[in-house]
């Protein structure tokens, strides 16, 4: 009686224990089917939650200053950069540049440069160099900063870029730069973009437009860019990059 | 008990209840279903999963001869940023927001759909005459909210090209 009791009990455990385990290997492999099924284009893992949020900006900016020295070769010891084709780092906002780090490290913005780089820090390494280069100063009084501005304002160039910037285009649905770019409105992950240089800024807006680069969430830029006319494009470009978006008052 | 507190009471009661029955007419579908926080979707995590994605953004063909079309509203622009649609067909619109309120009217109809974060704004319209609607945002959302325009173009139903059902359709592609 007993026996049989204690039988009947290990039966029931074996039923149940293969029955758990196919479960959980169907369900596995449903998971697996499912996503091969849907190979949707994801522009970038980064959604801009509380924690996402809290992550990108706890770093420790010290220790970024220790790990930033590799990236003064290119990106400028004092966050402003030589070369004009290279982005200014100095003063950028920490979501922005965590945005981009992370997208270089999952292979969703192509660098041959940065993918590599971005690969070999850690989460905390990222977090502590975008905290290091936030913090470091921008001067609205152009003689201070360090190689910038590089590029001259063409007045021709000045009025198109000046109404984009600020009014945008309503007739095709452009909307001002400055509303999610700064100084009048700002969007999580999208940098200021008043400190950066010409040609960096013309390259990225033909890289949107012509879809070369696709990390941007929802479309943003890949849909402003393709509105824009290749001189629109110029245009703006030089306007930042002569660093008339610092001093709005000096393109008159 | 105190009649004379509670009649007062109940009075009030019915007198804040009537308010919102004598504006029922403002109340959008969209905004009941978010107090009722049915969150559909997240509006944080669009472009990851869901039927939001950038490959299903755009007009789907239906078996049944309409169309749906789907569409993300966010500061400050509609994606994708010109729809095609066949004319005379019923067009399933299903619209949600990235971030804040916006809406969404078609110019030269009386089509004007709330859009809110977290809800999906589903509904049927339909265009007779061919042509290019101005579509724009009606609902203050921000700084760019007055450049927030994007357009419809309604084609006629032969000129529309036959889609695929993995595909979707926007004036980009024709």
């Amino acid at each position: 009686m007993r026996r049989n009791r204690r039988g009947r009990f290990f039966r029931r455990l074996l039923w149940l224990t293969g029955g758990i385990v196919s479960a959980c290997s169907l369900l596995f492999l449903a998971t697996v089917l499912a996503s091969d099924s849907a190979p949707d284009h994801v522009p970038s893992y980064v959604s801009w939650t509380a924690e996402t949020v809290t992550a990108a900006s706890s770093g420790d900016a010290f220790r970024g200053m220790l790990l930033a020295r590799r990236c003064d070769h290119c990106h400028g010891a004092e966050g402003f950069s030589d070369r004009a084709s290279t982005p200014n780092l100095a003063g950028i906002d920490k979501l922005a540049v965590w945005k981009q780090l992370q997208d270089f490290r999952s292979h969703k913005r192509i660098s041959r440069v940065m993918e590599p780089i971005a690969g070999s820090l850690s989460s905390q390494d990222v977090e502590d160099v975008v905290a290091y280069y936030a913090k470091l100063p921008v001067f609205t009084d152009l003689q201070d900063n360090r190689a910038f501005p590089q590029a001259r304002p063409d007045a021709n160039h000045t009025a198109v870029a000046l109404h984009l910037v600020s009014f945008g285009d309503g007739g095709r649905g452009i909307p001002p730069c400055q509303a999610c770019h700064g100084p009048v409105g700002y969007r999580p992950g999208v940098p200021s973009l008043m400190t950066q240089n010409s040609e960096y800024l013309f390259n990225q807006l033909s890289a949107f437009a012509n879809r070369e680069r696709a990390n941007d969430i929802n479309m943003a830029m890949r849909t402003i860019s393709t509105l824009l006319t290749e001189d629109e494009r110029h245009a703006l470009a030089e306007y930042y990059g002569a660093g008339l978006g610092l001093q709005p008052g000096s393109s008159k | 008990m105190n009649w004379r507190k509670l009649r007062v009471f109940l009075l009030t009661v019915l007198a804040l209840c009537l308010i919102p029955a004598t504006r029922w007419y403002q109340i959008d579908e969209p905004i009941l279903r978010y107090f009722r926080a049915s969150h559909d979707v997240d509006p944080l995590a669009l472009h990851l999963s869901g039927e939001f994605v950038e490959s299903n953004l755009g007009t789907e063909q239906n078996s049944d001869g309409s169309v749906t079309v789907r569409m993300i509203a966010q500061q400050y622009l509609f994606v994708p940023h010109c729809v095609l649609v066949p004319a005379g067909v019923p067009v399933h619109l299903r619209v949600t927001s990235a971030d804040a309120v916006h809406s969404l009217a078609f110019n030269g109809t009386e089509y004007n759909i709330k859009v809110l974060p977290g809800t999906i704004s589903a509904s049927r319209l339909q265009f007779a005459r061919p042509g290019e609607y101005k579509t724009m945002c009606r609902e203050f959302c921000g700084a760019g909210h007055y450049a927030m325009r994007s357009a419809l173009k309604v084609v006629p139903r032969d000129q529309f090209p036959a889609l695929q059902p993995g595909e979707r359709g926007t004036c980009a592609a024709q």
